[in-house]
């Protein structure tokens, strides 16, 4: 069988972003480079027939999506599944888990100002994030961190990719670190989250 | 309550600050709000008038639910605090130099932060939401995989318990029960009229007339039941030992 279409296939039938190492168990003599190669040649392909759908790199992976202009089409079927949009609440602490993880919940809830208990437990529910560990404060409070799941659902390739917290307009990372830090348990990691 | 925690009403009130405070999310969101309606410098927060304004704006707090409206009522309460340390600033003390709002502003500037980095994931989140793969849903509910026994009730239980019955073995729902064929009050009746012939009685006397398991477990659940209501005792040397029925204590 023609690689090419092996991994193809497996992109087709996949519900969620699959990732090079796993294409290249598609075939025998592939590895990570032949398959970034055949993933460039089915890129253009799909290019060049004016396909409905594209090759897209996002949380991780690959995977096959349509193209954004056929979502008003799409949104009028009901065999098409449908994406839910988060609510304002849980959109703001994810921002905060997002640049600050690993973080508690005590930390989160100091910058919200409201409790977040709720809304951390939908977020888990929606495998948005995870628990990634425990900070090293008072009752050793359970971190959060976003899972592949986050990356999929905002449409990012990886962390990296999330608009930076420089580039936005309040940058607080100088007063921040001008203070004691006080946070439990966290702080090593602070500055590897702003990533 | 609030007024407890208000500060002295201010001269001027303008109503343009009633809102709706069910559309804040938390107290910071409604500063920030008052802040920047007005084009205030956060750097330099009018304090006296920003929180005449922010106690007049929770007036309607007691609607909201308790944990919610103690959110707002506590940071009320930070910046009576913040108003009062402006008008007799601490002497000597060692954050003399510090602005007392310091704190304040960092946390403004901080949420404003995230607020904005809240907008930038929504923006993800819709052009997301414009392309399709098959058969994926972005958010998905997914069962709980932490530990939810508190909060089981019976339905889950139930639930449970039949995921794990394999299908077609569920025993029949409809389930039948034999009537009691004898009626405790008759043994009741019985044990208190055998009691006011003999004074005491052995519990196999009482059973001994028919002898069969229907009567034993009546008469016994009759003595209990006259036990319960002290109108008898029940005396037991050991097991299976005789089981005598005793009148009630003398009081």
């Amino acid at each position: 069988m023609n690689p090419l279409r092996v991994i193809e296939a497996v992109l087709f039938a996949s519900d969620a972003p699959v990732r090079v190492v796993d294409l290249a168990r598609a075939a025998d003599d592939l590895d990570e480079d032949g398959v970034e190669a055949i993933l460039g040649e089915l890129r253009i392909e799909y290019e060049r027939a004016g396909h409905a759908f594209s090759l897209v790199e996002i949380g991780g992976g690959y995977q096959l999506l349509t193209r954004p202009e056929y979502a008003g089409v799409l949104d009028r079927f009901e065999t098409v599944p449908r994406s839910g949009t988060l609510s304002r609440p849980a959109l703001e602490t994810l921002a905060i888990v997002a640049y600050r993880q690993p973080v508690g919940r005590a930390e989160i809830e100091d910058i919200r100002g409201v409790s977040v208990g709720g809304v951390l437990r939908t977020l888990i529910d929606h495998e948005l994030i995870e628990v990634v560990g425990r900070g090293e404060g008072l009752g050793r409070p359970l971190l959060y961190g976003t899972t592949t799941r986050f990356l999929e659902h905002f449409g990012f390739r990886s962390l990296e990719e999330l608009p930076r917290s420089d580039e936005l307009p309040v940058v607080l990372s100088r007063e921040r670190s001008a203070e004691p830090v006080e946070e439990e348990g966290i702080s090593k990691e602070e500055g590897d989250g702003e990533g | 309550m609030i007024t407890a925690a208000s500060a002295p009403p201010e001269p001027d009130s303008p109503d343009w600050y009633q809102v709706d405070l069910e559309r804040f999310h938390g107290p910071l969101d409604l500063l920030l709000h008052l802040i920047r309606r007005q084009d205030i410098d956060v750097l330099d927060i009018p304090i006296a008038r920003i929180t005449g304004q922010f106690v007049a704006a929770i007036r309607e707090v007691h609607d909201l639910p308790l944990e919610r409206a103690g959110e707002f009522l506590e940071m009320a309460s930070q910046l009576v605090r913040i108003k009062l340390r402006m008008l007799f600033p601490a002497r000597g003390g060692e954050d003399e130099d510090e602005d007392p709002r310091a704190d304040l502003v960092r946390r403004l500037l901080e949420y404003e932060h995230f607020r904005e980095a809240a907008d930038l994931l929504g923006r993800a989140e819709r052009e997301r939401a414009l392309r399709f793969a098959r058969g994926y849903q972005p958010v998905r509910s997914v069962p709980t995989p932490e530990p939810a026994a508190l909060e089981s009730g019976w339905d889950d239980l139930w639930a449970a318990a039949r995921e794990l019955e394999p299908a077609g073995e569920l025993p029949d729902p409809q389930l039948t029960m034999a009537r009691r064929p004898i009626p405790i009050e008759e043994k009741i009746e019985w044990v208190l009229s055998s009691l006011e012939r003999s004074g005491r009685v052995e519990f196999g006397t009482l059973v001994a007339p028919w002898g069969t398991r229907p009567h034993a477990v009546s008469s016994l659940l009759a003595c209990l039941e006259l036990a319960r209501r002290r109108d008898v005792r029940m005396r037991q040397s050991g097991p299976f030992a005789p089981l005598w029925i005793l009148p009630p204590s003398p009081p």
